[in-house]
Order: structure tokens, then C-alpha cells, then sequence
């Protein structure tokens, strides 16, 4: 969609963008996309061109009706993800979600049935109630009737933004002037999430010894070269 | 052996160096296993445990130190004051913010030879939360070593020909929507 200002009138039209073409993969007899370029076990969080490539504007896992993954590759994508939100490998455009992999709902919907041009209806999707405001007040079409259809829970995101650096270049839109005073750690390989990690106060003697665990069992086929 | 005098030579053997780590996004527990070989002298040929031969170890930047793993929650530090319900126990996350060196101290403390030696050895271990540096250790200071941790690049880190040069995995289908 591409939105052109001229003078007072702001026209809004999508266009359809051709699609680059894909060179081809070295085993295309694969059946996802990782089997196909020889990747299955050579994969890490720290991976992020690949990592970036199956996920969507705001930090969540595309579904793999889409992306055409299989289900362990698609799983171990979605660990890696995780894993390197957590270190704050990825900054990106949108908003997190609290749970990564849910397919985004349709918090608003503007439709505008006075316009000449036919029944254009734009629908918005957006998972922040800020954005679909500012779509609101800055496009003139909308001042016109406009019907805005909203679902969903208007519960978002005060306190789940990940704690170490995930949006480095973009804020969200309404903590802007507030700076956290929380402290940042840093961390990798990270198996639990943040909140759900709970101090192990005995950790036992040598012989049965509760072990840190790092990383995650999915990854343990991984090819490693040069280390143990 | 060459052509050094004796003198530069014996200097040069026996004189203490000073060594500087950066512990920015590294574990604290290869920080220590690298400084702890520094800090006996085992680095040096003519090691002996009684010769005295350790050299200086100043980490930066210790207030940036990274966990693998949940380990900023999950690991805890318990210490006894030696009175009846002086039982003391605090996460590494806690630890960290009361005092940002303490927990690369206590990994190096606890890596040294549990001997006479090791409170001297700590004394020649200097550690700086930041990386502003007095500036006589400044002045001392001889050789870098290298970070024991390959840092991972951000995905904004990478550069626009980098991220051209990495195929497309898959195509969307044709009534993909992208969000």
C-alpha cells in the first residue's frame, strides 16, 4: 500500500509489488524450505538473517501454512527466535505480542461507503489502539462516516515489552518520554522465559547436582565445528 | 635469547604485567578461567607456585556481563553472616544490581588454588564496573586479551549488502498478506 500526499488531498492506493525472484536452492527435492538450502542442523539463534526471514513485522512466528516449513524445523525456528528476542538480537518495527506465533486479530476496522470511486474499504490492522487513532485522525476519508469495528481485548502491552534492548530503534508509542529505571541484563542461549525462572536455592551435592540448563534440547543435534 | 643483556633479560622474565579484559556481553565464568591462569602465572614458562609470578588482571565493564541461560534468575549466591538466622540468599540479578563486580570476584575467587596464595592473587585482580579506569592502571596496563566470547551480530548490525547477499528461503503464496 502506498500512500502519496498531494497538497490537500492524501490518495491511498495499493499496489501490487512484483515478486523478487528467488535463486534456486541447492537441494530443491526438500520439502521445507531448510531441507531445500541444507541448513537442517546448522542453524543458531544468533542466526539472524535466516531467523528474520519466518517471522512477522512485530517479533511473532508466521505459521507454517505459510512459510511451508516442516513441524520440528518449524519449531526449532520458533525456539531460535525466542531465544534471540530474549538476547536482544532483533530489533523490529512493530510491537511484540505477549505470545509469540498467534496470528494477529483485527482490532479495527474502518470502512468508507460514501466514496465515488467505488466500495473501497480499508481494513487496518493493528494491534495497538494508539496507531488505529492515529490512522483515524490523519487520514481525511475517515473524518467521513466511518464505521470502526472493534474486537478483541484492548488489553496491551504496559509491562510485557522484553527486558534487554529487543527494539533498540523503536520506541513504543506510549512510553515516549518515559525512561525505564529497570536494570538490563544481559543473556543468551535463555531456555524460560524471564518471569517464569525461579531461583534453585539448593542446588545439591556434586553427585546429584541441579544442573543450569542452557539452550534447548531441539538444538542438541546441531553440527558444532571446532568445539567439544 | 637473542642479543638482550642480562640484565633486560631477568627484567624481562620476572617483571609483573598488567593485563586488561573487556567483560562487555561475556560470561563471567570464562572471564574468570582466563584471568585465574593469568593471576598464578601458569601463562609464563618459568611458572612455580611458590616463585610468586602472577601477573595483574583488570576487567572492565563488568556491570555488562552476560548469563547463558536463566542464570540471572535461577542461580544464588548464599553467604552466612555467622549469627543465628544470618542465612543470606540473593540471585545473581540481585547481586548484580546491589554490586556489579561481586559476581565476576566470586567466580575467580572461587576458581583460584584454595591456598594462602589466592588472597594475594585477589589483590592483584582489579575490577571496574564501567570502563573508566584509573589513570594509573591506565598508565600499567601492557597487553588486551581477547574477549573469551564471539559476540552475535544484531540484526540492524548487518549491513545492507550482507542482508541482500543472504538468499530468500521461501516465497509467499500469492494471496499472502503481509502484516
Amino acid at each position: 500500500v502506498v500512500e502519496v500526499t498531494e497538497g490537500s488531498t492524501t490518495i491511498i492506493e495499493g499496489k501490487v509489488i512484483e515478486d523478487v525472484k528467488a535463486p534456486t536452492p541447492p537441494n530443491p527435492a526438500g520439502q521445507c524450505p531448510i531441507c531445500r538450502w541444507n541448513l537442517k542442523y546448522k542453524y543458531n539463534y544468533e542466526d539472524v538473517l535466516l531467523l528474520s526471514q519466518f517471522i512477522r513485522s512485530d517479533g511473532g512466528m508466521l505459521s507454517r501454512k505459510i512459510t511451508g516449513l516442516c513441524l520440528e524445523e518449524h519449531k526449532k525456528v520458533a525456539v531460535c527466535v525466542q531465544m534471540a528476542h530474549r538476547a536482544g538480537k532483533k530489533p523490529t518495527v512493530g510491537f511484540p505480542t505477549m505470545t509469540y506465533g498467534k496470528l494477529p486479530g483485527i482490532i479495527g476496522q474502518i470502512q468508507f461507503p460514501d466514496l465515488e470511486e467505488g466500495d473501497i474499504s480499508d481494513t487496518f490492522y493493528s494491534h495497538h489502539p494508539q496507531e488505529l487513532l492515529d490512522f483515524i485522525h490523519y487520514s481525511p476519508l475517515a473524518l467521513s462516516s466511518l464505521e470502526v469495528v472493534c474486537k478483541g481485548t484492548v488489553q496491551y502491552l504496559t509491562s510485557f515489552f522484553p527486558i534487554s534492548g529487543l527494539l533498540p530503534n523503536h520506541r513504543p508509542l506510549h512510553s515516549q518520554g518515559r525512561v525505564s529505571t529497570k536494570p538490563k541484563f544481559n543473556r543468551y542461549l535463555t531456555r524460560w522465559s524471564v518471569r517464569s525462572a525461579k531461583p534453585i536455592w539448593k542446588r545439591g551435592p556434586k553427585w546429584c547436582r541441579i544442573p543450569f540448563r542452557v539452550g534447548h534440547p531441539l538444538l542438541m543435534d546441531n553440527i558444532s565445528y571446532g568445539q567439544k | 635469547m637473542a642479543s638482550y643483556t642480562k640484565a633486560a633479560q631477568q627484567w624481562a622474565t620476572f617483571a609483573r604485567a598488567w593485563y586488561l579484559i573487556d567483560g562487555k556481553l561475556q560470561p563471567p565464568g570464562k572471564l574468570a578461567a582466563v584471568s585465574v591462569i593469568r593471576l598464578q602465572g601458569k601463562h609464563k614458562p618459568m611458572y612455580h607456585a611458590l616463585s610468586d609470578c602472577g601477573d595483574h588482571v583488570v576487567i572492565i565493564n563488568t556491570r555488562h556481563i552476560a548469563f547463558s541461560g536463566n542464570k540471572w534468575e535461577q542461580k544464588v549466591y548464599s553467604s552466612h553472616t555467622g549469627y543465628p538466622g544470618g542465612f543470606k540468599q540473593v540471585t545473581a540479578a540481585q547481586l548484580h544490581i546491589k554490586d556489579p563486580t561481586a559476581i565476576v570476584k566470586l567466580a575467580i575467587y572461587r576458581m583460584l588454588p584454595k591456598n594462602l596464595h589466592r588472597r594475594t592473587m585477589m589483590q592483584r585482580l582489579h575490577l571496574f564496573p564501567e570502563d573508566v579506569i584509573p589513570e594509573d592502571i591506565r598508565n600499567n596496563l601492557v597487553e588486551e586479551l581477547p574477549q573469551p566470547r564471539k559476540i552475535p551480530k544484531r540484526l540492524d548490525e548487518y549491513t545492507q549488502e550482507e542482508i541482500d547477499a543472504f538468499p530468500i528461503l521461501w516465497t509467499p503464496p500469492k494471496d499472502y498478506r503481509k502484516t
